[in-house]
């Protein structure tokens, strides 16, 4: 039972040490102004902008302010935000991050897979240096965001429909033989769980063998499955995109798409 | 009930991890492939401008022709041998082409050259991709080992598994290809 409990902890610790390392802004919508550079009549006409784009083909353009990137690069965060907040629609991956961190001078539109087709790295890039950056050097967050956020919607809008889906991985789905190899393996773990308890009996208590007694023990059983789900989890939540705790993205995915620059 | 328990036990996880691994590996061979694919182009268009840098421009075709021609396919990474290899070529494909970047910053014509900057930002943004590949990979080796080494998958590599080994994973530092950063 101990030695059950020390394997559970050592899955719990595992399970801490894959967590994000990054604080990010609680997303409040489309448009997320952490930094506080936006005032409410932009913000509610940019969220208009960004319903009426989702609207019309299903793709996403979300804008987040940062107050800091917390000493990260901001194509990290951009990329590890956007998965957090799995924005696009999950199977196209037709989503597009405007993040600005105006303490770090920095601002980077992240695309997701299914968009890198329509918004090329030079395409955002001409628009971060033309139409971001001169507002900002001169101070007007609202305007370079307003600027930013027209020019990739007027891109984003020419895309129709579906854009090509890019896989995104998922755990296979069972085969017949898959389901079979699963039964037999299945009755083969429980084969080893009655030979690795008797060999553990018998080391321990060569004269006492009493095999009943922990079978009979629901307690370890549970805790076999309690831990490996523990694990699942954490993979699950370290994988590639997390949207449990999102209430506007899709499921979109990026794999660092898109271009940054800074003022 | 049943299945709960079956998939509790994790008789499916090393093989799972294996293959989202080797997917993960897949995707950062072809975005290096990628960056690559540019370098020609690239090379073309700063000896339009700046021929005299022979030198440079001779080590960055260099370099890229060593790092196509080291590849490693998904079989391969268990390799910690292979991967090095691969992971220096790559290395010094990343710094020949800092110096090539770096030196194009003294031709003013170069520089204001679109088809310059159409390729200097995709090579940034391929610099990119690599680093979140790059990234992608070593959490999905990292899951892959972890489930070889610990409870219950260990039960199953020591048993079902026992040709599975651990892989490789990337052991210089991300800054050697941190994206150059360009300015218009």
């Amino acid at each position: 039972m101990r030695r059950f409990l020390f394997i559970i902890a050592l899955f719990a610790a595992g399970a801490s040490a894959v967590a994000q390392t990054l604080n990010f802004p609680q997303q409040t919508g489309r448009v997320t102004d952490d930094a506080g550079i936006l005032d409410a009549s932009t913000r509610a006409a940019l969220v208009q902008t960004l319903a009426a784009l989702e609207a019309r083909n299903t793709s996403q353009l979300f804008v987040a302010t940062v107050k800091s990137l917390q000493g990260d690069s901001i194509e990290d965060y951009a990329n590890r935000l956007f998965r957090q907040w799995g924005i696009g629609q999950k199977g196209t991956n037709n989503g597009v991050l405007l993040l600005v961190a105006p303490n770090e001078r920095k601002v980077r539109i992240e695309v997701g897979y299914g968009l890198e087709g329509t918004l090329t790295d030079a395409q955002t890039k001409v628009i971060i240096e033309n139409a971001i950056i001169p507002r900002f050097r001169a101070g007007d967050f609202p305007g370079g965001i307003t600027r930013g956020v027209d020019n990739l919607v007027a891109l984003m809008s020419n895309e129709a429909g579906a854009p090509p889906a890019r896989p995104s991985f998922t755990l296979p789905n069972l085969t017949h033989d898959q389901m079979a190899f699963v039964w037999v393996g299945g009755f083969m773990f429980f084969w080893c769980l009655g030979v690795f308890f008797a060999m553990r009996n018998n080391m321990h208590h060569p004269h006492r063998y009493k095999p009943a007694r922990h079978y009979s023990g629901s307690s370890s059983s549970s805790n076999w499955s309690s831990s490996s789900s523990d694990s699942s989890s954490s993979w699950s939540s370290s994988g590639s995109s997390s949207s449990s705790d999102s209430s506007f993205g899709g499921g979109g995915d990026s794999g660092g798409g898109g271009s940054s620059g800074s003022w | 009930m049943v299945g709960l328990l079956l998939g509790g036990c994790g008789i499916n996880n090393i093989p799972s991890y294996e293959e989202a691994a080797k997917a993960k590996w897949s995707d950062v061979q072809n975005q290096y492939q990628r960056r690559a694919d540019l370098i020609p182009n690239l090379v073309e268009t700063v000896k339009g401008f700046a021929a005299q840098e022979r030198n440079v421009l001779e080590a960055v075709t260099a370099a890229r022709a060593r790092a196509t021609s080291i590849t490693v396919s998904a079989d391969m990474i268990t390799d910690p041998e292979a991967m090095k290899k691969f992971q220096d070529a790559q290395a010094q494909l990343s710094s020949a082409l800092g110096r090539l970047l770096a030196v194009s910053e003294r031709y003013p014509d170069l520089k204001s050259n679109q088809n310059f900057l159409t390729l200097q930002s995709q090579i940034e943004g391929s610099e990119n991709r690599i680093a979140v590949a790059r990234r992608d990979y070593i959490e999905a080796v990292r899951a892959y080992n972890t489930e070889l080494r610990t409870f219950p998958g260990v039960i199953w590599a020591s048993t079902l598994y026992k040709s599975n080994k651990p892989m490789a994973t990337f052991t210089t530092a991300e800054d050697v290809s941190r994206p150059p950063t360009v300015k218009f």
